[in-house]
């Protein structure tokens, strides 16, 4: 077990020294979060819809089309000089790999939703105050369900032609219960409606996360050359 | 018996269903328009049932047998099962697209609107996009094996995916009608109604099995085509 | 499992046994059974058989598309055979034809990853080869600053941070210079004598085209032509000429 985590562990360590030191792919996603989370703002009638109205939308939107910038990365800095043929000759398990890779895309995401919460807060004036734990929950557990799918479906996008435009037509569909989930959740949270309100899409997130997990892990192996 | 001729064999077997099935659609027609009463609440657009119903019930049965030939290809690794797969998505998407265009014809006249964000609408145009995504990936790789595994991947993938999109959008809302046909108590529909209906799923189910028989022949044939180029090269 | 034949986890690869040391010295450390490989519709190669002990360099010989890179990718458990069979008796290094590196980590970063994938603690280890390998002026450099060669070398250093026992080299001396050459063809000389416990001496897969290098290397020639390997035919004689008359007269029968 503890070998399992040292090498998921050093994975996520090469990544992100990789990924520190070009930057290029957190850059866009960044960039790209607040460009959305700004267009979103302007895309109503402000006579007729309150920002308040479409926020939680245009958080979750945000969220999921600046992950999508980035999650390729994760397999494409591999495909570079076919480095995971480096791994994949070492007795490392499989889904040491997979998990490594998904935790790297966790943490990518992670900042890029970081940098996009305040400024989501600045933009639509909203008030988190009392109201991050509930948030926080949200957002991880619909973080880990579009990034354990997408980053199963990168690892085969980077393999197919037109590698940037499939992922988006296949991991969308996807994407459907955890963001119409978290956007539900997000606005009753901001709504402070009772916690009655929110436990089924709290359920729904949760098996959501579990299943798609447990699919990704098991299927990494499939994807690979043999 | 060649690769070859056995694949044809088939073709023809898939030709002759096909057949059937579209002649047993014409019966089914004449029967639902001249021998079935019009529905008292939603006139003469609730023929449209006779297709819509069917259809639908078999698009979604084919992306189903596509999820589980997925399964089964990963386990038996046979490229036979995964000819079958693609097949019946592609079936499924032929028939997913007969529904949605059906579906809109009736809600004009019985609900008002053309398109409803209803829940299992919603839901099937969702799963309708995921196996056009899945059809889109198979044309994106050009090595078998790889192509068979990534789509059996994708399949068992969308397998998954459909109970959570169900699930969303029921959650969601809904204003479809209740089940009239599958479900706890009996079925609800007045007898030569069901009678008309039963018989057009009678069809669809020959016309699914037709369609999805011509498709892996010609999967086959395909397959073959690629040995003998191959071959002479 | 594509690569569990040779190691049985992580813990193995460090101590100096790999499953080949309890064998007797001159067991086969390779042995390839009538192996067959198929992409998509085309058969790549058929019926490749041989073994290969320690101390012994077979080297590869065969035109482009022959299938030279998808075989090593199938001795080094890449791929699975379609058909027939490779027993590996030992650790596999693999040098391909692209380097394996991340071109935004530095070399010591590069080996340091590989050292920790494979289990060994040993931070030496590191050291030596970029010191072997004649890296240790770049050692902190990016790896997108490299030239060819250097990325070549870090590669040959990649292949034996584990100090396999079976050693898969592609067109090793691609892209060295003349010194270059000379270093990696003195490294292998030493690499095939050398080795662990009991057991001395590694086996070493060669595919080039540099028949100078081959003739001073190899103890026997395989030709990978016409979808199948003749031979390995044994190296009575160290002659360029020799080899290149062999090979293109089986290039030419039809």
């Amino acid at each position: 077990m503890r070998d399992y985590l040292g090498v998921v562990w050093a994975i996520v360590v090469k990544d992100a020294t990789v990924e520190w030191r070009t930057k290029t792919a957190f850059m866009s996603a960044v960039v790209f979060a607040i460009l959305v989370l700004s267009i979103l703002y302007f895309a109503r009638d402000p006579t007729a819809v309150s920002s308040m109205d479409i926020a939680p939308g245009a958080l979750w939107v945000t969220f999921t089309f600046a992950a999508m910038v980035g999650l390729n990365r994760a397999f494409l800095l591999e495909r570079e000089n076919q480095a995971i043929d480096g791994m994949l000759l070492t007795p490392v398990p499989r889904t040491a790999i997979f998990v490594g890779k998904m935790t790297g895309n966790l943490l990518f995401v992670g900042f890029v939703e970081l940098i996009s919460v305040p400024l989501f807060v600045l933009f639509y004036n909203v008030s988190l105050a009392g109201r991050l734990p509930q948030l926080l929950a949200v957002t991880a557990m619909a973080t880990v369900a579009f990034v354990a799918v997408g980053t199963l479906l990168s690892a085969m996008a980077v393999r197919t032609r037109f590698a940037e435009l499939m992922l988006p037509i296949l991991l969308l569909p996807f994407l459907i219960p955890p963001v119409v989930g978290a956007v539900q959740l997000t606005s009753r949270i901001l709504a402070a409606r009772p916690a009655s309100e929110l436990m089924g899409w709290f359920k729904l997130l949760a098996a959501f996360d579990i299943v798609f997990c447990v699919l990704a892990i098991l299927l990494y192996e499939a994807t690979l050359d043999e | 018996m060649t690769a070859r001729e056995s694949a044809l064999r088939t073709a023809r077997r898939g030709q002759a269903i096909t057949a059937l099935a579209l002649a047993g659609l014409a019966g089914v027609y004449v029967r639902a328009l001249a021998f079935t009463p019009v529905e008292r609440l939603q006139g003469p657009a609730q023929k449209i049932y006779y297709v819509h119903v069917p259809v639908a019930i078999y698009a979604l049965a084919a992306f189903a047998v596509t999820g589980l030939l997925s399964i089964a290809y990963l386990w038996l690794r046979d490229e036979r099962i995964d000819r079958a797969a693609e097949a019946s998505a592609e079936v499924g998407v032929v028939f997913s697209v007969v529904m949605l265009i059906s579906g809109p014809l009736w809600g004009k006249p019985v609900w008002g609107t053309w398109w409803a964000w209803d829940a299992r609408l919603t839901s099937t145009l969702f799963i309708f996009l995921l196996f056009v995504g899945y059809l889109i990936m198979r044309g994106a790789i050009v090595e078998v094996d790889q192509r068979a595994r990534f789509s059996a991947v994708l399949g068992i993938l969308g397998l998954a995916l459909v109970p959570f999109i169900h699930l969303t959008v029921y959650l969601f809302r809904t204003i479809h009608p209740q089940p009239i046909l599958f479900k706890p108590s009996a079925p609800s529909l007045p007898g030569v109604m069901l009678t008309t209906i039963l018989l057009s799923l009678g069809v669809f189910t020959l016309l699914y099995v037709g369609f999805t028989t011509q498709r892996y022949a010609v999967a086959s044939l395909r397959a073959l085509r690629e040995e003998e180029l191959l071959s002479d090269a | 499992m594509i690569l569990t034949p040779q190691v049985s986890g992580a813990a193995g690869v460090n101590a100096d046994a790999g499953a080949g040391v309890g064998a007797a010295v001159t067991d086969p450390l390779l042995v390839t059974e009538a192996v067959t490989r198929r992409y998509g519709y085309r058969r790549v190669f058929a019926d490749v058989t041989f073994s290969l002990r320690r101390g012994e360099v077979l080297a590869l010989l065969g035109p482009n598309g022959a299938g030279k890179t998808t075989l090593l990718r199938v001795l080094a458990g890449l791929l699975r055979p379609s058909g027939g069979s490779v027993t590996r008796n030992g650790t596999v290094g693999l040098v391909a034809h692209n380097s394996m590196a991340y071109d935004a980590l530095t070399a010591r970063e590069n080996l340091a990853f590989a050292a920790k994938l494979w289990g060994i603690v040993d931070a030496a280890r590191v050291e030596e080869l970029l010191d072997r390998l004649g890296l240790v002026r770049w050692q902190d450099q990016r790896v997108a600053t490299f030239s060819r060669g250097m990325t070549q070398r870090l590669a040959i250093a990649r292949a034996l941070i584990h100090q396999p026992d079976i050693l898969l080299l592609d067109e090793p001396f691609h892209s060295l210079d003349d010194p270059g050459v000379a270093d990696v063809v003195r490294l292998l000389g030493e690499l095939v004598s050398e080795g662990r416990g009991r057991g001395r001496g590694r086996a070493i897969v060669l595919v080039t085209h540099q028949l100078e290098r081959l003739v001073q290397l190899a103890t026997s020639v395989g030709y990978l032509v016409h979808g199948t390997l003749v031979g390995p035919e044994p190296m009575d004689d160290r002659s360029v000429e020799t080899i290149a008359a062999r090979y293109r007269g089986l290039l030419n029968r039809a």
